[in-house]
């Protein structure tokens, strides 16, 4: 981890390098989803000692493993297939201590893996020459759970007509899932790629197509692929499918893939992507690297967009016809977006995981200049507003998010996330949103820095990386060059300085080195006498998530004579800044006011203080600073700047501000704004929702129609007959979506009774009844579920009267005409589906609203069939969220367990990644709550599900963590009894605190071997257990047989095999293998012996109290004598001083106080533990890995 | 007897006529032809003034068929002063003159919409009905199935086809609006329109270049405007050397 960054460039953390690489898959089996196939990487050593080569494998079944065409002995183990053994310490600080160690232990970028393989000894002699190795590796998958995903339609005829495909997905470095390899971003080479499949279907990888060979009886064919530029394996990407091909008219070398039947939607879609290359090239100045691109769209993709070297992976669901207005900015954006990283990212790599924001930043950056260029500077600057609230809003939320982490020396203290619940040292470990804000506040950065420097600068800085790159890549066999095509940290500031000559050491300091974001607190006075602007900025830099600033900040102040920009030196403790104005108030003579950009205008000024010349102030107009401000200025100002501050951000602030001023005059403001023609439409539609707003909170004095009916009547209702809506025409794009958005914001007004006004509501049904888009050249679809949403935003709780149940009678008339075009809508798609089912989606949220407000009998059977596998993802969403919402409402744990089940069993990664997601967004319990749903059944499940459930996908198990977190917090979940012994170890700080439960004899045992398999028990270990390795091989191989034919005693048949048993069997039967154990496990098995122990006094020990102790722990006690003396780190989990308190009473409180009470709760609650038991015990769900069977159960056999 | 007598005299009198030139034969044509064939002249006078001659009555007129004047609605149009004046007269008005004997129609847009949205309404809901009478459905309202039946959902194979590609409904109506707004609005129109032309260029020049290359079965020879594309190429034959 703790790699030498410095000016000498790339040091590989292996010792050997790879320079060439083999892939080659034979056969694919759609239906049994198998893949069988070899790989040949060819390295050169660069140590003379060389005799272990640690690769990357996961889920990859490996038959046999050849160096220069000698058998060699191999070693596979993933010790993140079950993060922690210990069942019962189940705190996620615990956890994610532990992951982060497992996942280090494989680390590519640390010289890990998962896969050792031991080179033969008649070879040493070579290797000690430096002479080439090829080592040669037989694999295969069945069944993959990640990295290859499946789409297999149910249906008749062959797989190509099935429209049945696969392809490669993941996130981040996620090549090791379905071959082995060296899978990290740094570490180069070319490739041979060859892809068998039907011949009638395409292989479509990385590199260049140079020819596709029949198979001698014809029936099937062989791509063969060369990719010459070095490429690191992370980079590797595959799509098989019976795709339809367009070579795009404008780029022959540009190939696009689609699904059967989608080929005249994937030439709208892709005809615009030319245009994105042309910008790319122009603006860096450089061709687009790769010789060739293809872009392939896959069903059920993983995520929107993936950039692998030469190619794309989108979703299908991208492509879009003609008549479609609000997916195509969409997916040209995604289109865009793939292409910057093509760029950075696939052509250009990283050295290290702490550098990845170079990459994403830079990537991000010339995005943001494609969308100034194509969709403007309003959206563009729109856009950086959006991102900036994100980005400030997160960090507020969870505490700083840090781009560039350094790590020490690997103690806690310098832990720089400390803040949060995963730790941020490698990507896999963290939360996907983390990740997603991450990218945004790259990209910002990078923006800052072209602040400071100047695009030209920065673009030249762009340049000069890639020609670097460039030179290297065509340098084809001196592959100490390659390292010149990762980019690092400190490489690209020394380009930047190199370039600009400018210093930008505080600024990279400030957001790159630091977390956290700035948060401001502004008031001015106008001081009469002196014509001077006292403006005060405070910060707030104390609450987690901020930072001070200190340094230049600009304020733009609009005075009568005209705008003028000041740059304040925000230092340590000045808060009072005096800024001389210009022009004295002067407000009888007419004159036009000239504004920032040169225009000039007449204003009524009637409105603003007599006294003072000052219109409106900005703080940081150019977002030049990651920050939060709260300025306050009077209700007039805000008016003014709303009307007449050109910038798109202001007048979006302004009208934000606006919300607290339900006045007339801001109400007539935000009207002449919906009316302007020239006002940016986004503008536009918040100023609705703005409006809506004011009026519900002036009701009582509102006069005239309600608010933006008049409005639309004059927009869009025709001419003779007001109350009937024009036929349906799109043409003008802004007035289509303020005409979407109008009723929507509309159906939010509220009378003096809190209810939706008739008159409104009458008007949406009106709009949905004459709605005609017969003459139209575009789709209505989003337009008409925008009209659905408006239904559902003027919905009000129901009056209920004592609880009675909802039935048809008791329904509201309103409700009624409601649900009757719901019912018409949502049985109307059936017939005539629209685009990506947007109708369905709205009528799926607003039947829900209508069982939240106590209208419709809640209940979730509706939404979990539109859930189902089969349905349109969007649909499933919605439905999904719905489940999500009622197992929060109605407190169910059926349906939570129903969605837990559909987060380890549905056949979509996104989905199952989403249900997480949602959960932990709506979660139907926290941390702090007391709820029926928070059982130890449940913790035992998410543990499972994070600790060995999801071990096949990174995002999914961050997913858990992560609602693991939400729901029980970082220490050990309430639900838990506590543990009747044991210590509390704060991970922290390093100490252990006593359980005062505990008898004293245990503390001496234990706690040394605990607190070192937690804290640096794996990685460290791996470094130094090199030399005296071959000894403990002999040892540990006794003991791997051991547990392998304990393991499979226990196995019950049928269930699916892992790699790693497979390893055993042959190591029983053909090839003589040897398990060895990292220097981690053996520490963690001398841990397990007296862990071991005294779980089986605590098994005892409860048996006695009539309880089970904590859910999922196995049985492996029966067998073991009574330790009297022993003790626990089961119970180690840290909390505060405090816990001890707090434990004791929660023992007091559960023996006695609630033993009468809970008496029939407390059976259950038992009866429910043994269920579980046996549940565990018959398929080994999760654990059914290497290292599993070992955690409890070999010491017991070895005893 | 009479019959051949008669013809005889007409048959002569034409040939005298025909004889002086001309066509229409004349008093003295048929004085000549009765001479000819040896008939007194002179006692035809007295003949035709003797007492008890029969009458031959005119064709009784007056009760000629009254032409319908019922019908005759309107006077018959005189020629216009193109038409030579020995040209049949027009008919009589009633035949081609139309009468429209339907009622005003209803012009009123504000009717003509709110029609149009019922109608469909009523199909559609009609429809749905139908639709979820006589298939599954799911209800609402546990005591109630009948009032808001929905279809119940069903998932499909794949469920991105139905999703994304637009119904035949909407294919139909894009194609009426494209040829229907072609000519009524040009400026904005003609740019997409333009666009797919262009596309349909090279498209052609793909799949004639896709048929050229099967039919050099391999031998590809760089022509420049010929897309060079590996997705394009042909697939090779299997080497036979592979045998081992």
């Amino acid at each position: 981890m703790n790699r030498k960054k410095g000016d000498k460039g790339f040091e590989s953390p292996r010792p050997y390098k790879l320079t060439h690489q083999v892939v080659c898959i034979n056969n694919i089996n759609f239906q049994r989803k198998s893949v069988v196939g070899y790989v040949e990487l060819t390295i050169f050593p660069t140590v003379a000692n060389l005799n272990r080569i640690k690769l990357n494998s996961k889920q990859c079944r490996i038959y046999r493993v050849r160096v220069n065409d000698l058998e060699a002995a191999f070693i596979y183990n993933d010790p993140t297939l079950e993060v922690c053994h210990h069942e019962s310490k189940q705190n996620l600080n615990y956890f994610s201590n532990a992951y982060a160690a497992a996942v280090s232990a494989v680390d590519p970028d640390a010289g890990n893996g998962e896969l050792c393989i031991k080179v033969p000894s008649e070879l040493w002699k070579h290797v000690d020459e430096l002479k080439v190795l090829k080592v040669h590796i037989n694999f295969s998958l069945d069944q993959p759970k990640g990295g290859l995903h499946f789409v297999v339609p149910d249906m008749e005829g062959n797989m190509a007509e099935r429209g049945a495909h696969v392809f490669s997905c993941g996130y981040q470095n996620s090549t090791r899932f379905w071959f082995p390899c060296v899978d990290s971003y740094s570490e180069l080479c070319t490739w041979k790629l060859e892809y068998t499949v039907d011949a009638a279907m395409v292989a479509v990888s990385n590199g260049d197509l140079v020819e596709t060979v029949y198979t001698h009886d014809m029936r099937k064919k062989t791509f063969h692929y060369m990719l010459t530029i070095p490429t690191a394996a992370s980079n590797i990407s595959l799509a098989i499918g019976p795709f339809e091909i367009l070579v795009d008219p404008y780029m022959h070398e540009v190939t696009h893939f689609c699904l059967p039947q989608l080929l005249p939607l994937l030439k709208h879609t892709t005809s615009y992507l030319h245009e994105v290359f042309e910008f790319y090239e122009e603006i860096l100045t450089c061709r687009y690297p790769y010789s060739c691109f293809k872009t392939v769209f896959i069903d059920e993709a993983y995520v929107e967009v993936a950039a692998y070297a030469s190619m794309s992976i989108f979703s299908t669901n991208l492509l879009h016809s003609a008549m479609i207005i609000d997916e195509t900015p969409l997916t040209r954006r995604c289109l865009a977006q793939a292409l910057a990283q093509q760029f950075f990212g696939c052509f250009i790599s990283r050295m290290s995981w702490s550098d990845e924001w170079v990459l994403k930043g830079i990537s991000g950056y010339i995005y943001g200049l494609w969308m100034k260029k194509t969709f403007g500077v309003n959206e563009y600057r729109h856009w950086i507003k959006q991102e900036l609230d994100q980005i400030v809003a997160y960090e507020l939320k969870t505490g700083g998010v840090l781009l560039h982490p350094i790590f020490g020396g690997g103690k806690e203290k310098d832990n720089p996330a400390s803040h949060l619940h995963f730790s941020i040292k490698h990507p896999h470990t963290l939360s996907w949103e983390y990740y997603t804000m991450f990218q945004c506040k790259a990209h910002l950065v990078m923006r800052l820095i072209e602040n400071r420097i100047s695009m030209e600068f920065m673009l030249q800085v762009f340049n000069k990386l890639l020609s670097l790159a460039s030179t290297a890549s065509s340098q084809k066999f001196q592959s100490h060059m390659w390292s010149q095509m990762l980019v690092s940290t400190s490489g690209f500031l020394k380009s930047i300085s190199n370039v600009s000559g400018k210093d930008i050491q505080p600024l990279i300091k400030q957001w790159v080195d630091q977390s956290g974001v700035v948060k401001f607190y502004g008031s001015f006075a106008f001081n009469r006498k002196r014509n001077v602007l006292e403006l005060e900025i405070k910060q707030d830099y104390t609450s987690p998530g901020t930072q001070k600033y200190v340094g230049p900040l600009k304020v733009t102040v609009q005075e009568l004579d005209g705008s003028f920009n000041h740059t304040l030196q925000i230092e340590e403790n000045s808060l009072k800044h005096d800024i001389p104005c210009h022009s004295k108030s002067r407000r009888n003579k007419k004159k036009k006011i000239p504004l920032m950009n040169g225009e000039e205008v007449d204003m009524d000024l009637s409105a603003m203080d007599a006294d003072s010349p000052l219109l409106w102030i900005r703080i940081d107009p150019d977002m030049s600073v990651l920050r939060k401000v709260e300025f306050e200025q009077s209700d007039f100002m805000w008016q003014y700047q709303l009307r007449y501050e050109r910038d798109v951000v202001a007048q979006e602030e302004a009208i934000l501000a606006l919300e607290k001023f339900p006045t007339p005059a801001s109400r007539l403001a935000l009207t002449d704004i919906l009316e302007q023609e020239q006002c940016f439409y986004r503008v536009r539609m918040l100023a609705c929702f703005c409006l809506a707003k004011i009026a519900n909170s002036m009701v009582s004095t509102w006069t005239g129609p309600p608010a933006m009916k008049s409005l639309f009547t004059r927009m869009f209702c025709c001419k003779t007959c007001p109350n009937i809506v024009k036929t349906n025409n799109f043409m003008n794009f802004q007035s289509y979506f303020l005409q979407k958005t109008m009723p929507v914001a509309m159906a939010l007004l509220r009378d003096v009774h809190n209810l939706c006004p008739k008159e409104v509501l009458m008007f949406i049904l009106d709009l949905i009844k004459y709605n005609d888009n017969r003459k139209n050249k575009f789709s209505d679809n989003y337009y008409r579920a925008e009209l659905i949403d408006a239904l559902a935003n003027s919905v009000t709780p129901a009056v209920s009267v004592n609880n009675e149940v909802r039935t048809l009678d008791n329904l509201n008339p309103d409700v009624r005409l409601i649900l009757e075009e719901i019912t018409r809508f949502l049985n109307m798609e059936k017939l005539l589906p629209s685009y990506r089912h947007t109708i369905t989606v709205s009528c799926l949220k607003a039947i829900r609203v209508l069982q939240k407000n106590g209208h419709v009998p809640s209940d979730p059977a509706l939404f979990k069939s539109y859930a189902e596998y089969g349905h349109f993802v969007d649909v499933r969403i919605a439905a999904l969220e719905a489940v999500v919402d009622y197992t929060k409402v109605d407190r169910s744990y059926e349906e939570l367990q129903w969605l837990l089940s559909m987060v380890q069993n549905d056949p979509v990664p996104y989905i199952r990644h989403k249900i997480l997601d949602m959960l932990t967004k709506n979660p139907p319990f926290t941390k702090n709550m007391e709820s029926p749903l928070c059982n130890e059944a449940l913790v035992d499940q998410l543990w499972k599900l994070m600790n060995s459930g999801t071990s096949h996908d990174w995002r999914l198990r961050c997913g858990a963590v992560d609602l693991y977190f939400t729901l029980f917090g970082l220490s050990r979940p309430s639900c838990l009894p506590l543990p009747e012994l044991g210590l509390v170890l704060n991970l922290k700080e390093k100490k252990a605190v006593l359980n005062p439960t505990i008898i004293p004899e245990s503390v001496a045992n234990n706690q040394e071997p605990v607190i070192s398999s937690n804290n640096h028990g794996q990685s460290v270990g791996f470094q130094n257990t090199e030399d005296d390795h071959l000894i403990k091989e002999t040892a540990s191989s006794i003991s791997g047989h051991q547990q392998g034919v304990k393991r499979k005693a226990d196995m019950p048949l049928g269930s699916p095999l892992e790699p790693g048993q497979i390893l055993e069997k042959n190591e029983d039967s053909k090839v003589k293998l040897k398990i060895r154990f990292s220097n981690s496990q053996e520490e963690e098995e001398i841990d397990m012996d007296t862990v071991h122990d005294s779980q089986a006094f605590i098994y005892h020990h409860l048996n006695m109290l009539e309880r089970p102790s904590t859910p999922g722990k196995e049985q492996s006690s029966g067998e073991i004598t009574m330790h009297p003396v022993s003790a626990a780190p089961l119970s180690v989990f840290s909390k505060e001083s405090n816990s001890s308190k707090h434990s004791d009473h929660h023992h007091h409180h559960h023996h006695e106080h609630k033993k009468k009470k809970k008496k029939h709760k407390h059976k259950h609650k038992h009866k429910h533990k043994h269920d579980t038991k046996e549940k565990e015990k018959d398929p080994f769900v999760f654990s059914n890995s290497p290292a599993s069977a070992r955690s409890i159960r070999s010491p017991s056999l070895s005893d | 007897m009479i019959q051949s007598y008669i013809s005889e005299i007409g048959r002569s009198a034409k040939s005298y006529c025909e004889h002086t030139a001309r066509t229409q034969p004349t008093l003295s044509d048929i004085v000549v032809t009765l001479v000819e064939m040896g008939f007194n002249v002179e006692t035809l006078p007295a003949y035709a003034k003797r007492s008890q001659r029969m009458v031959i009555t005119a064709p009784p007129v007056t009760n000629q068929p009254v032409t319908p004047k019922a019908l005759t609605a309107g006077q018959n149009k005189p020629h216009p002063p193109h038409i030579p004046g020995h040209f049949p007269e027009f008919p009589d008005p009633h035949t081609y003159i139309k009468t429209p004997t339907y009622r005003e129609p209803v012009s009123d847009y504000q009717v003509l919409r709110e029609k149009a949205a019922s109608q469909r309404r009523d199909v559609e809901r009609a429809l749905t009905r139908f639709m979820a009478k006589t298939g599954e459905t799911q209800s609402l309202f546990k005591d109630d199935v009948s009032t808001f039946p929905l279809i119940a959902a069903r998932p499909f194979t794949v469920p991105y086809l139905t999703a994304l590609l637009p119904s035949e409904l909407e294919m139909q109506q894009m194609e009426e609006t494209d040829s229907s707004e072609q000519d009524e609005q040009t400026d904005t129109e003609n740019l997409p329109l333009h666009m797919s032309t262009e596309e349909a260029g090279p498209e052609k020049e793909n799949s004639s270049v896709l048929q050229q290359s099967s039919s050099l079965a391999g031998s590809r020879n760089g022509e420049e405007n010929v897309i060079d594309n590996p997705y394009l190429r042909p697939v090779k034959k299997p080497k036979i050397r592979r045998k081992k």
